[in-house]
C-alpha cells in the first residue's frame, strides 16, 4: 500500500422542495411558515415506510403517508412480470 | 402504527373506563397479557434452545421469538424474546413485509410462512424468520414468529460467514415469503428448494422441526389466553405494550436539549482491497418529543458482504436509543413511534442489490450503534455508555475429520464475544455477547468433544481495557489449535480503530487484533507442550499476521506505531494440523476520569491482572508495590507516592 486509503463516498437523502399550492391542496396549515421551510422525503420508522412533510425549522410533521413496504429498496426481481 | 400519538393523555392519567375504552380490557388485565406474551416468546425460546441439534442454535442461542398484531393494526410488535436483538427489531419489518407481500386473506390455519431475504426482512439469509399465523373464529388475531440461524444456506462458503463474498449470488439462497408448511403438514417442495441448495441438511432438517413445533407451542399458549380473556383484551393487550415504551421514550426524548447532534464510525476497509474505509454518518435533531436521525453522508455500499439493511440499522438505531435514553421499558415496535430515520438507499447501512452483498451485517449495524452513542454522548452527559468490542472478528473453519466426516465451526473459535463498556453504575464486564446479541458463549467442553479443535487459551489481556473512573471490559483473547487439515474465514474487520470509545472522560479500550501461527516451522504447541506467550512481542514473529495495527518486524501489536494488517488478504486460510488462530478483541471503553477513581479499585484491578503496575501509574495515577504474580496478597498502595503523583496530574491539567 502506497497512498493511504480514502473514505468511500457517502449517499444521502434528497429532501424535496414543497409549494405553497401543494401544502395548500393537502389541508396543511402552515402557521405562517413559508413553502421553503417545508420539504419532503421518507422515513423509516414505527409501522414501515412513510413519505413525510416536515417544517425543517420546527421538526414538526405536518404530513405522513405510508410508503411501499420496502421504501426506497429495489429487489432484483422488481419490474418481472410473471404471469 | 397504533394511534397514540403526542399530545394523548398519558397511560397513568387515564380513567379506568378510559382505560378500558381505549385498550377494552381493565389495567390488570392488560398488564397479565402482556406479561403472558412475554413468557410465551420465553418459553418457546426455551424450548428450542433445549431440544436443537445445531451448534448455532443449542450454543449460541441465535435465534429470537416475537409477536406481532395482525395486518388491520398494521402488525404493531408487541413483544421480543431476551435474545438476538438484532433478530427481534427487525421482526416487525420482516413479518409486515413477508404476509403483505404473500397476502395475508391467502393464509390459512395451520400455515407457517417463511422468509430470510436481507432486504425484504433483515438480518442474512442463514436468518430463516418462520411466521405462523394464528386464528381465532377464522380470522388471524396475532402472528408469532421465530427467526433461527440455519447452520447453511448455500453460497460459497460452508456456513457463510465470509466478509469477501461479492454480491447476493455469492451469499447464498435468498427465500423470498413462501410457505413451508401448509395445513400443518411441511411443503415438500420448500423444504427441497432449501436441502437442494443448503449443507449439512442432516441438521438443518431436526431444527426446522423443531422450530415449527415450538411455534405451534406459541400458537397454543396464545390461544389459550383468547379462551380465558377474549380476543379483544389481547388485541387491547398488544397496543398497550407497544403504547407504554412509545411513552416512555416520548419522554425520554423531551428531557434531551433540543439540538442537533453528530457522530461517525469508521469500517476499516472491505474484501476487495484496503483502499477505502466506510464511514456511517449521524446527525440526529431533537426537537421536543421527537427525534430524527438522519444517515445521509453514510459510505455507499461496501464492495463485499461487510454491508447491513435498512432493518439492520433501525434495530440498531433502536437498541442505542434504549441504551442512552430508555432502558427500563420494554423493546418493541412503540420504541420507534417519535423516531424517523432517514436512510438513503445504497450505503453501508442500507445496502441493495444484487451488488451490496449483505452477510456481516453486524459490522456495520455495530458502527450505528457507536456512531449514535458517539452524537449523543454530550446530551446524555453522565449517561453516556462506553463503546463495547464492537467487531465479532468472526471465524469459520470447516474441513473433514480423518473418517470423512465434515465438521464446521460457527463463531466460535474468533473474537465471538468480548468486553462491554462502562457506564456511570460501575466497571464493565469483561465477557459477553455484542451490544445487540443478547447470546450464549459455546462452552468449551462442547467445542472440543464434537470438533477437531483444542480452546488454548480464553483469557482476558492486561492493560487493554479503556480506563476511567468506572473501567471497560478487558479484551478476550482466544487461542484455538486446529487439529485436522482446514480451511477458515477470518473477519476482524475493525482492528485499525478501537471499537470500545471511552466516553465522559474515560479513554478508549485498546485495540484489537489477529494472528495465525503455523505448527510447522513456527510455534508447535503440541511439539513444545508449552502455550504461546502473550505478552512477549518476540514470540509474534514465527506468526503470519490476519488483521491489526501491528509492527512490521516483530507482528506485535503496536497501536501507536503499527501498519494496518488488512484481514481480506486471505479470503481463504488453508490451515495443517496444530495450526493456532489467535484473536483478541478491542477493550471496552472506560466512563469517567481515571484519574479520579479510588486507589483500593486501582489495587483490585493490578491484583486481578487487569492492569499491570506500570499503567496503573501511567493510566490511574496510582502507585502499587509488590509482584502481582508471586504474591497477589501482598500489593499493597504507595498513599504518598500516590497523593505526589497525582497532584503531578492535576498540576498538568489531566486529573
Amino acid at each position: 500500500m502506497t497512498d493511504g486509503p480514502t473514505v468511500a463516498p457517502g449517499l444521502s437523502v434528497e429532501r424535496e422542495d414543497v409549494t405553497e399550492d401543494e401544502l395548500r391542496e393537502l389541508g396543511i396549515d402552515t402557521s405562517g411558515a413559508s413553502a421553503s421551510d417545508f420539504k419532503r422525503y421518507p422515513v423509516l420508522s414505527e409501522g414501515g415506510w412513510y413519505i413525510v412533510i416536515k417544517n425543517q425549522k420546527t421538526m414538526e410533521t405536518v404530513h405522513r403517508t405510508k410508503w411501499t413496504l420496502l421504501g426506497p429498496i429495489k429487489l432484483v426481481t422488481d419490474g418481472l412480470h410473471i404471469a | 402504527m397504533t394511534d397514540l400519538g403526542v399530545g394523548k393523555t398519558p397511560i397513568k392519567e387515564l380513567t379506568d373506563a378510559e382505560f378500558e375504552a381505549r385498550y377494552n380490557c381493565d389495567r390488570y388485565t392488560a398488564t397479565v397479557l402482556s406479561n403472558r406474551m412475554r413468557y410465551i416468546v420465553e418459553h418457546m425460546c426455551t424450548n428450542l434452545l433445549h431440544h436443537a441439534f445445531s451448534l448455532i442454535l443449542r450454543d449460541w442461542y441465535d435465534f429470537a421469538a416475537t409477536i406481532s398484531g395482525p395486518s388491520n393494526m398494521n402488525y404493531p410488535m408487541s413483544t421480543v424474546s431476551n435474545s438476538l436483538v438484532l433478530f427481534s427489531g427487525a421482526m416487525e419489518h420482516a413479518v409486515r413485509n413477508a404476509v403483505e407481500e404473500y397476502g395475508p386473506d391467502k393464509l390459512k390455519p395451520g400455515d407457517v410462512l417463511m422468509v430470510n431475504d436481507p432486504y425484504r426482512a433483515g438480518n442474512h439469509v442463514n436468518d430463516i424468520c418462520f411466521i405462523r399465523p394464528v386464528f381465532h373464529d377464522d380470522k388471524i388475531v396475532t402472528f408469532v414468529a421465530l427467526r433461527a440461524h440455519q447452520l447453511d444456506m448455500g453460497g460459497i462458503v460452508p456456513a457463510g460467514f465470509s466478509a469477501t463474498k461479492r454480491d447476493v449470488y455469492e451469499t447464498g439462497l435468498v427465500i423470498p415469503p413462501m410457505l413451508a408448511y401448509e395445513n400443518d403438514q411441511p411443503v415438500q417442495s420448500s423444504f427441497h428448494l432449501i436441502f437442494n441448495n443448503a449443507r449439512y441438511c442432516a441438521l438443518l432438517l431436526p431444527d426446522m422441526i423443531t422450530i415449527y413445533q415450538n411455534l405451534l407451542l406459541g400458537e397454543r399458549l396464545m390461544k389459550e389466553s383468547f379462551e380465558r380473556y377474549g380476543v379483544d383484551a389481547w388485541l387491547g393487550a398488544i397496543n398497550y405494550s407497544v403504547d407504554v415504551p412509545a411513552e416512555s421514550m416520548a419522554a425520554a426524548i423531551k428531557a434531551l436539549p433540543d439540538g442537533v447532534y453528530r457522530g461517525s464510525d469508521l469500517v476499516d476497509a472491505d474484501g476487495i482491497d484496503d483502499t477505502l474505509e466506510y464511514e456511517i454518518k449521524v446527525e440526529i435533531t431533537k426537537k421536543g418529543e421527537r427525534l430524527e436521525v438522519d444517515f445521509s453522508g453514510t459510505s455507499q455500499q461496501a464492495r463485499t458482504s461487510i454491508n447491513a439493511g435498512v432493518f439492520d440499522t433501525l434495530t440498531a438505531t433502536g437498541v442505542a436509543l434504549k441504551y442512552l435514553l430508555d432502558p427500563k421499558t420494554a423493546f418493541n415496535s412503540g420504541a420507534y413511534r417519535n423516531v424517523d430515520v432517514v436512510l438513503p438507499a445504497g450505503t453501508i447501512c442500507s445496502a441493495t442489490p444484487p451488488d451490496g452483498p449483505v452477510f456481516l451485517y453486524w459490522e456495520a449495524a455495530q458502527p450505528v450503534l457507536l456512531a449514535i452513542f458517539k452524537a449523543l454522548e454530550p446530551a446524555v452527559k453522565e449517561n453516556a455508555v462506553g463503546g463495547d468490542y464492537g467487531s465479532l472478528s468472526i471465524h469459520n473453519g470447516h474441513g473433514v475429520t480423518p473418517d470423512g466426516t465434515p465438521w464446521v465451526t460457527v463463531a466460535q473459535c474468533g473474537g465471538e464475544h468480548g468486553p462491554w463498556g462502562a457506564t456511570k453504575s460501575g466497571d464493565a464486564d469483561s465477557y459477553g455477547g455484542f451490544y445487540m446479541a443478547n447470546n450464549l458463549d459455546p462452552a468449551t467442553e462442547a467445542i472440543e468433544s464434537e470438533l477437531p479443535i483444542v480452546v488454548l487459551r480464553k483469557e482476558y489481556v492486561p492493560d487493554t481495557a479503556g480506563t476511567g473512573y468506572n473501567r471497560g471490559g478487558a479484551s478476550v483473547l482466544r487461542d484455538s489449535m486446529f487439529l485436522t487439515d482446514a480451511h477458515h474465514t477470518s473477519s476482524p474487520v475493525h482492528t485499525k480503530r478501537s471499537s470500545g470509545a471511552g466516553v465522559y472522560g474515560g479513554k478508549d479500550g485498546r485495540n484489537g487484533a489477529t494472528w495465525l501461527f503455523p505448527a510447522e516451522g513456527g510455534f508447535d504447541v503440541s511439539q513444545r507442550q508449552d502455550l504461546i506467550p502473550v505478552l512477549d512481542p518476540e514470540a509474534y514473529r514465527q506468526s503470519t499476521p490476519v488483521s491489526g495495527m501491528l509492527d512490521p518486524e516483530t507482528k506485535a501489536l503496536d497501536v501507536e506505531k503499527g501498519e494496518y494488517f488488512w484481514f481480506g488478504a486471505n479470503p481463504l486460510w488453508h490451515t495443517k494440523p496444530n495450526d493456532v488462530f489467535r484473536y483478541v478483541t478491542c477493550g471496552g471503553g472506560g466512563w469517567g476520569n481515571p484519574y479520579t477513581r479510588e486507589a483500593d479499585r486501582v489495587l483490585r484491578d493490578v491484583r486481578d491482572e487487569y492492569v499491570s503496575i506500570e499503567a496503573a501509574a501511567r493510566d490511574f495515577g496510582v502507585i502499587i508495590t509488590g509482584d502481582p504474580q508471586k504474591d497477589p496478597e501482598g500489593l499493597a498502595i504507595d498513599e504518598a507516592a500516590t497523593e505526589a503523583r497525582r497532584a503531578e496530574l492535576r498540576n498538568a491539567g489531566m486529573a
